[in-house]
């Protein structure tokens, strides 16, 4: 059985149809200054499904992802995660943060602390677990994304692949409902990027509902249920992969795909 | 054309030696013999040999100036032998002597045990030793021959110069790879030193404070109040060290060097106020106020604390907490005992940071000792400081010269540094009443000489204190350098708060931190480490701005070197030689600091790449 056949086999089980809706954007806005970097986004996920975010860069995409877990603020609309409603209430951030990971483009790790202090600190600290129970997660995780002997190094003595890895763990280990992928391939070298979208194929089997913005094609083609393109602050089209890879009905989506591929 | 012919030697020397080119090592290069050095640092072109002689000469004539001004006939050394414990300790009681022994003992001990744990023994090349043996030699030589000594010290210094000199020739020609500890080194260096006391005729000079004050100064060895407590202070560095070595070794390491940490925080108060300031504790009073109210605060507060470090929580807690806040504050309305005061303020700052340290059980427990702990250090603190000391001294503190220095700036730097911190947090705060409380007190510290902030603090501000309130001189001072201080730190602390990129805050964001944790865990470690350079640039300027203390007429180690010594019937006009002592401790002081940071900012960096 090839890895694809599993994917889809998987992806078969579930019940994306029956399924709650977990993100809700209603007529997001936003503008930085004068110019405005999301105008009147809507849309849905769906608990468990993997959606992946295209589109030419300045189009909005960052700013849309940063905006679910409040990293950007949004200025008219409504932005439901998980049934919480983000507003200016700092409780509500805080509860919407620790449901919702994120993996930056530059990893972002803490560079003071070791590998594993990394991973644990959040749980220790926000999820109020002890420390052994923590740094046995940490363990797990690190075996997870395939890298358990770096355990004790510090960020700086990793490659970037496995730092971004290291990314990927702290975030799981808050046990998120939702992941964020905010262009997590785009600093690393060429011959790093599988072992990072490895890891995150593994999560979408897993079940994990992602967002995912990336210029991976590759990547979109093979794991992604929901694909949208954005350009100019708007969603311009939504559709499964093999629709929009075959037979996009925008012309600017035409365009797009046309110079990527 | 000169310059060509002589480089091309070199070329061919440097192409023979290159390795053959499988091997991994990269090519060895030749080293140049001394002639081709000096011509190829010193006289490399007409111009560079100008200025090459020129410095020489002006360096030459410097050292001859210093060298007959220090050996002069004239100049009254005694006056700074004789004074030592005047320089050092101000006129601290004579059969009281041995605290001061014990107190520096103490403190020899954790500086012993502190090397150990935190390996600051290398492994120096012997070859290296030996070079600098013969550089110091050579330095020795020169000076004999530039100082105006007397035949028969001529003869000596020569003598001992080409001894050294001998001695680093034949050790520069030791194995390659043989090394030596570097502790080693500075044991025996110090041991010769010591050794020294007992043997070499260095004159024998005290001050004996009868009734009538009597300076004794005749030949001979050091007085045996001199050498035989430092004999023993080396024995306690050195024996401490080697118990050092073997504890780190048998326990937690870095749970030792957290114990260390705190014993150093801790051990100078302790030192100060309960051994060298004797105080006559009231038992009475101690058990039926003191005693009460420590343990009526560690009891209420621990419980307390254990409940509002429940995660669970929630809102309930806040509200309690900012109602012990403002207990705290409204505790100044009422006629109360100050420590009431203090200790209520302190928990109620302990309750409104529990829910960023709030956890399972173990958490918990731990964050209540913390609290516990700092209750018994407060407690007992500030009993000691309200209780008279029994070292009568003259002038209104009980100790002075080198002494106070040492104290003000170890006062100074403990509680400047976490102000400096909180400053700086506060003046990048997102609340503005914050930023421009931070900013104006920052601003206007910084546009005020220090000398006029320290004469405000010992003239103005005891008159301004509200009735029944008593500040002394040297507390006021102490407060004076405080804030001027935090103040710098608290812009260098900022430099380090800007470094920390916006990725680090969103990460931490991103994984639910609360903006305290964020802060404590993320923040404040990266920019403190940022930080370090400057501060520590800081801390040296600190040390030496201590000396203000003399024109505000503190009995500190540069008042008594220019105006209490040059005051002896004795030793009239000899303040440039104390005063070059002064100097010359300074230096040495400082030095050793800015080494000391260098290595420090080196082991910091290890994380990062």
């Amino acid at each position: 059985m090839t890895e694809n056949e599993t994917a889809s086999s998987i992806r078969g089980d579930r019940d994306l149809a029956n399924a709650q809706d977990i993100i809700v954007c209603e007529g997001v806005s936003k503008w930085f200054g004068d110019f405005q970097a999301l105008n009147n986004v809507s849309a849905t996920i769906k608990e468990q499904e993997v959606v992946v975010v295209l589109g030419p860069s300045g189009s909005g995409k960052s700013t849309w992802i940063r905006c679910i877990n409040r990293l950007e603020q949004h200025q008219e609309g409504r932005i439901m995660v998980d049934g919480v409603e983000l507003s200016n209430d700092l409780r509500n951030i805080e509860k919407v943060r620790s449901e919702v990971g994120m993996v930056f483009q530059m990893f972002n790790l803490f560079p003071h602390l070791t590998v594993r202090d990394n991973i644990s600190l959040a749980p220790i600290w926000v999820r109020k677990k002890p420390r052994a129970e923590a740094e046995e997660q940490a363990s797990s995780l690190l075996e997870r994304v395939g890298i358990p002997e770096q355990a004790d190094k510090f960020p700086g003595q990793l490659s970037g692949g496995q730092q971004q890895r290291v990314a990927i763990a702290r975030a799981l280990a808050m046990e998120p409902k939702i992941m964020l992928f905010d262009e997590p391939t785009s600093a690393l070298d060429p011959e790093m990027i599988k072992e990072v979208l490895d890891v995150m194929k593994e999560l979408a089997l897993s079940g994990m509902t992602m967002m995912v913005v990336t210029h991976e094609m590759g990547f979109a083609k093979e794991v992604a249920d929901k694909i949208m393109f954005m350009e100019g602050g708007q969603i311009v089209e939504i559709g499964t992969p093999e629709h929009f890879f075959t037979n996009p009905t925008e012309e600017r989506t035409k365009l797009f795909l046309s110079q990527i591929l | 054309m000169n310059l060509k012919k002589s480089s091309s030697p070199n070329q061919i020397k440097t192409a023979s030696s290159i390795e053959p080119p499988n091997s991994q090592l990269p090519p060895k290069v030749a080293a140049l013999s001394p002639t081709e050095w000096l011509k190829a640092n010193l006289f490399s072109n007409t111009f560079n040999s100008i200025l090459t002689i020129l410095s020489t000469a002006a360096i030459l004539l410097i050292i001859r100036g210093l060298l007959s001004f220090i050996f002069n006939p004239l100049r009254q050394w005694s006056a700074t032998a004789t004074n030592m414990r005047l320089l050092m300790t101000q006129a601290y009681p004579e059969h009281q002597y041995a605290r001061i022994w014990v107190s520096l003992g103490f403190l020899l001990f954790l500086t012993g045990v502190s090397l150990a744990f935190w390996r600051a023994a290398r492994s120096v090349l012997v070859s290296q030793v030996g070079k600098r043996l013969l550089a110091i030699g050579a330095f020795i030589l020169l000076v004999t021959l530039l100082a105006p000594f007397s035949d028969r010290a001529t003869i000596i210094w020569l003598a001992i110069g080409v001894f050294i000199a001998g001695t680093g020739f034949l050790l520069k020609s030791a194995q390659e790879d043989k090394t030596i500890s570097s502790m080693t080194l500075l044991s025996g260096t110090f041991l010769l030193a010591i050794l020294s006391l007992w043997v070499i005729p260095y004159g024998h000079h005290s001050y004996i404070s009868t009734r009538t004050p009597k300076i004794l100064a005749e030949p001979g060895t050091v007085a045996m109040t001199t050498k035989l407590p430092w004999t023993i202070m080396l024995a306690v560095t050195i024996c401490s060290y080697f118990l050092g070595s073997l504890i780190r070794d048998k326990i937690d390491e870095s749970k030792g060097k957290a114990l260390l940490s705190m014993t150093w925080l801790i051990s100078p108060l302790f030192l100060l106020f309960l051994v060298l300031r004797d105080p006559d504790f009231d038992t009475g009073h101690l058990f039926s106020t003191d005693i009460p109210i420590f343990l009526f605060f560690s009891i209420v507060g621990s419980l307390l604390l254990l409940w509002l470090t429940n995660p669970d929580i929630g809102e309930k807690g806040r509200v309690i907490s900012t109602a012990v806040l403002f207990v705290g504050f409204a505790t100044f309305l009422f006629q109360m005992l100050m420590i009431v005061r203090i200790l209520t303020l302190v928990l109620a700052f302990f309750a409104l940071a529990a829910p960023t340290f709030s956890g399972q059980k173990p958490a918990r427990i731990r964050y209540t000792k913390v609290w516990i702990g700092t209750m018994v250090i407060l407690c007992w603190l500030i009993t000691a400081i309200n209780t008279p000391s029994t070292a009568k001294v003259p002038g209104d503190f009980f100790i002075g010269g080198f002494a106070i220095t040492l104290m003000i700036f170890f006062f100074t730097m403990v509680l400047a540094f976490p102000l400096g911190v909180l400053l700086a947090l506060a003046r990048t705060s997102k609340f503005p009443i914050f930023r421009m409380v931070s900013t104006t007190f920052i601003e206007f510290i910084r546009g005020v000489p220090l000398i006029t902030i320290l004469i405000f603090f010992s003239v103005m501000v005891p008159l301004f204190l509200p009735d029944g309130m008593d500040l002394t001189e040297i507390a006021a001072v102490t407060i004076a350098f405080i804030i001027f201080e935090a103040a710098y730190l608290a812009e260098n602390v900022r430099g380090g708060l800007q470094s920390v990129t916006r990725g680090q805050h969103e990460a931490a964001e991103a994984v639910g931190m609360t903006n305290a944790q964020k802060t404590f865990f993320i923040v404040l470690p990266q920019a403190l480490r940022v930080a370090i350079p400057p501060m520590v640039g800081q801390i040296i300027a600190t040390f030496k701005e201590t000396g203000l203390l003399a024109i505000i007429g503190i009995f500190d180690f540069l008042y008594i070197a220019r105006s209490v010594i040059p005051g002896q019937t004795e030793y009239m006009g000899s303040t440039r030689e104390n005063l070059l002592f002064v100097s010359l401790v300074y230096l040495v002081i400082c030095f050793a600091m800015s080494k000391a940071s260098q290595r420090v900012e080196k082991r910091v960096g290890l994380g990062e790449r």
